[in-house]
């Protein structure tokens, strides 16, 4: 720790950086080492890096182009100007937000770090650690699709002067982004509610963000169809941004407006002064105990005996367990938050159209409640009891009871979403028959579901302890993840498909086939899968871990 | 080979991660119903013998047979043992009670069999009136409590101890210690890995001391305190005065230290 007695405000300002500096190489440097000793993770870094540097400006190779065209013959679009400079704005906002949401990567060396350097220094530190690793997400594309702006144009100076006004708004809206996520971890470790309600209070303020801009852009720009001019006066703050764009790119001849200057003097005196701000609120929170997190009345909840229909088996005692447990602590599920934010997705799409909600809803419920079933708590069966490994390794004569019990844990809330809600709604939208062959297929999918849950989670068991949304826990594989939402999609849509075509009875022999295939798939993996996870894990040893 | 009363057998286990050896050519027979204390510096392979005849990894070369069982045969291991590693594991979200309940499914033994057993420990520990508390609430001692009822509940044959009295205030480790005595005296036999040299003297049968690797002593606490020069052995193993006989403590400290002091180097000279 630097010397910071008897010395200027200036001095000790110098002092904190040289520390933060410190250690932000420590945590970059134990960051690189991490991913290069771990071929998984080496190759899903690469992946991101490939998807973000080179899948996403490919995607928008056209728009690119044809943007840096009109940036150098005529006069600089104000509408798309300022959708690029609110995309970025956007960009900022998510990983500033992220970042200052979640902040315990310290790890276990986190007591130390905030022990050996003052807090404004570790703040400091991680700002621009995390800063800078999040950078290599953004640069890449950013770069290219400038070049990209660049070679539309014929001219490398629009390309430059974009840079340049989509720089200073990316950084202050990173800082700001920051500042929320501090508050908003700040206020979930000292409200003393549950964790439940914090989790629903999540939910809903989320739900309400997403949907309502969705709501919004839709009803301003929805109507006129014409996307590509976008056209964002009506949108706050997409006029401000438009005219700080235009005033940035003046030289090119758009002429600038006293409103661009304004906001680009707001965008640049913002920069040290929420950069101060989340400093201050990160330095409190470093040293910050939460006490708010559980109250004694949570702790001293009492015994719950396994009710009747658990006591059948160990295996069903096991689920209720599991189901127990998360009742009491629902950050067990927190890798299921993508899954939300698709069905966020879908809410916004059922308040703009009403009416699909009964036409679709039946059949979303058996894909999302049937995905549940698997993803909730077999992607990584002994992955999640890391710590619980010596127990359970030397207490049970086969593991396949505990993934049993897992399957059926996740079952029951799966079926609940699939048949409890799905089959009452199908019944009055679609009939009984329809209904009645729905709720057959969720049945099947379900089990299917966590068979083969099991079996990607044996596939890449992850026993090593991540934070994810500001949960820290062994959480299954982020590709496992999104790779099993993706098929459950589409495996729980042909589902219904089929179902609806064998009602329709156009073309027996083709539907004959359509589930002859169809069982194949939703039978073989997840038989081969629960088989390969008991065999795998029976001969699981600490070595493997 | 070993005789029948043998608890714990192990012959030439040796255990390498790459380059390095945590174990090598480990012989134990330990019979049944001793307390055997499994002593060694830290990095000594102590813990990598636990694991190994628990059978929660495999040794590199060598066998060891639990209770009649190898080691490498889990799925009969399992009823014969029990295990409270050096980190309880336990669920946070779970009641004291509800994760008892759990350890005796995990062994498909219903509740009321092993109910009195362990809620006879946790009452002689102390814990009986927390149990039905969550144990995010428990403190690092009454998680140790938990751990050790939870390993010794459904009455193993060969019980594993890591540090058991780790966190424990003096008063429940004193009856920890007993409960122990209690369990070798009902013919189980305990392997008690552990850094307090008086909680090994007071309770240990015999004393195994590993140092890099290797059994480099073994026997009764009184002969390696005789061995060490501390005594004449006479008035050594289980004698509750040990627990007021400071010499005495020394003297298996003397002991220890003997056994696994490295040769002295240049600038220590």
């Amino acid at each position: 720790m630097s010397e910071r007695t008897g010395t200027t405000v200036f001095d000790r300002l110098r002092a904190d950086a040289r520390d933060a500096n410190v250690l932000c190489r420590t945590e970059l440097r134990a960051r690189l080492r991490h991913i290069w000793g771990e071929p998984r993770q080496l190759v899903a870094n690469a992946f991101m890096l490939l998807l973000f540097g080179v899948g996403l400006p490919l995607l928008l190779v056209a728009p690119a182009l044809s943007y840096g065209g009109r940036l150098a013959s005529g006069p600089v679009p104000a509408g798309q100007s300022g959708a690029v400079v609110t995309a970025v704005v956007a960009v900022g906002l998510y990983l500033g937000g992220a970042g200052g949401f979640n902040q315990n990567r310290t790890g276990s060396v986190g007591s130390l770090v905030r022990t050996s350097i003052p807090p404004r220094a570790v703040a400091l530190g991680r700002l621009v650690s995390e800063t800078a690793q999040a950078s290599v997400l953004v640069v890449p594309p950013w770069v290219v699709l400038l070049c990209l702006v660049a070679v539309g144009a014929a001219n490398p100076l629009p390309a430059l002067l974009l840079g340049l006004a989509t720089l200073p708004v990316l950084v202050a809206s990173l800082l700001v982004g920051r500042v929320l996520g501090d508050v908003i971890r700040f206020a979930s470790r000292t409200v003393g509610i549950s964790l439940w309600a914090k989790a629903l209070a999540f939910f809903v303020v989320t739900t309400v963000f997403y949907v309502g801009s969705q709501v919004l852009i839709e009803s301003r720009i929805g109507d006129s169809g014409e996307i590509g001019s976008f056209s964002l006066p009506p949108l706050l703050p997409g006029e401000p941004l438009q005219a700080y764009a235009v005033a940035v790119l003046d030289p090119l001849g758009a002429g600038g407006q006293p409103l661009g200057l304004l906001v680009g003097l707001v965008i640049l005196a913002s920069i040290p002064v929420t950069l101060a701000v989340a400093l201050r609120v990160e330095a409190g929170l470093v040293t910050f105990e939460s006490s708010g997190s559980n109250d004694d009345s949570d702790l001293a909840s009492g015994t719950r005996n396994v009710p009747r229909p658990f006591t059948a088996t160990p295996s069903a005692r096991v689920a209720w367990r599991y189901l127990l447990r998360t009742r009491r602590d629902p950050r067990m599920l927190a890798h299921l938050s993508p899954m939300l934010f698709g069905a966020m997705a879908m809410g916004a799409s059922f308040i703009t159209d009403p009416e699909s909600l009964l036409v679709v809803g039946p059949g979303a419920l058996v894909v999302g409640g049937t995905t549940l079933a698997g993803a909730a708590f077999c992607l990584n069966p002994l992955g999640d009891d890391s710590d619980q490994l010596p127990l359970l390794l030397t207490s049970t004569r086969s593991v396949g009871m505990l993934l049993r019990g897992r399957a059926l844990a996740g079952a029951i809330p799966g079926l609940v979403l699939a048949v409890g809600i799905g089959t009452p709604l199908a019944v009055y939208q679609h009939g009984v028959l329809a209904a009645t062959g729905q709720t057959l297929l969720a049945v099947v999918l379900a089990m299917s579901s966590a068979g083969t849950a099991l079996g990607i989670g044996a596939l890449v068991p992850k026993f090593e302890r991540r934070e994810y949304m500001n949960v820290e826990r062994s959480h299954p594989s982020t590709i496992a993840v999104m790779g099993f939402f993706f098929g459950g999609l589409i495996v729980g849509a042909v589902g219904l498909v089929l179902v609806f075509a064998t009602l329709d009875w156009t073309s027996p022999q083709l539907v004959a086939i359509g589930w002859a295939v169809y069982l194949v798939v939703v039978v073989v993996p997840p038989v081969l899968g629960y088989l390969y996870a008991v065999r795998k894990f029976d001969a699981l040893t600490l070595d493997d871990v | 080979m070993a005789a029948p009363s043998s608890a714990l057998v192990a012959s030439g286990l040796t255990k390498r991660y790459g380059d390095t050896t945590a174990i090598e050519s480990l012989d134990l027979d330990v019979d049944r119903g001793v307390v055997y204390g499994f002593l060694g510096p830290n990095g000594a392979g102590k813990t990598t013998t636990m694991r190994i005849l628990t059978g929660l990894i495999d040794p590199t070369e060598g066998e060891a047979r639990v209770a009649g069982t190898p080691s490498s045969n889990r799925r009969e291991l399992v009823d014969r043992i029990g295990l409270l590693p050096e980190e309880p594991p336990l669920y946070d979200e779970l009641t004291g009670r509800e994760q008892l309940q759990f350890a005796a499914d995990l062994r498909d033994r219903p509740w009321e069999d092993v109910s009195e057993r362990a809620l006879g420990y946790c009452d002689a520990l102390d814990l009986i009136e927390d149990l039905d508390r969550r144990i995010e609430g428990y403190s690092t001692g009454m998680r140790q409590k938990t751990a050790f009822v939870q390993a010794t509940q459904h009455d193993p044959d060969v019980v594993f101890l890591d540090e058991p009295t780790s966190g424990l205030d003096p008063r429940a480790a004193k009856t920890l210690r007993e409960l122990v005595v209690d369990l070798a005296a009902e013919d189980t036999t305990v392997f008690l890995s552990t850094h307090i040299l008086p909680v090994v003297e007071e309770i240990a049968d015999v004393v195994g001391v590993l140092h890099g690797g290797r059994l480099v002593a073994e026997g009764p606490p009184s002969d390696l305190i005789a061995d060490a020069g501390g005594g004449d052995g006479s008035d050594g193993a289980g004698a509750a005065e040990t627990d007021t006989d400071t010499e005495a403590h020394a003297d298996l400290e003397d002991a220890f230290l003997a056994l696994t002091s490295e040769p002295e180097t240049a600038w220590q000279s």
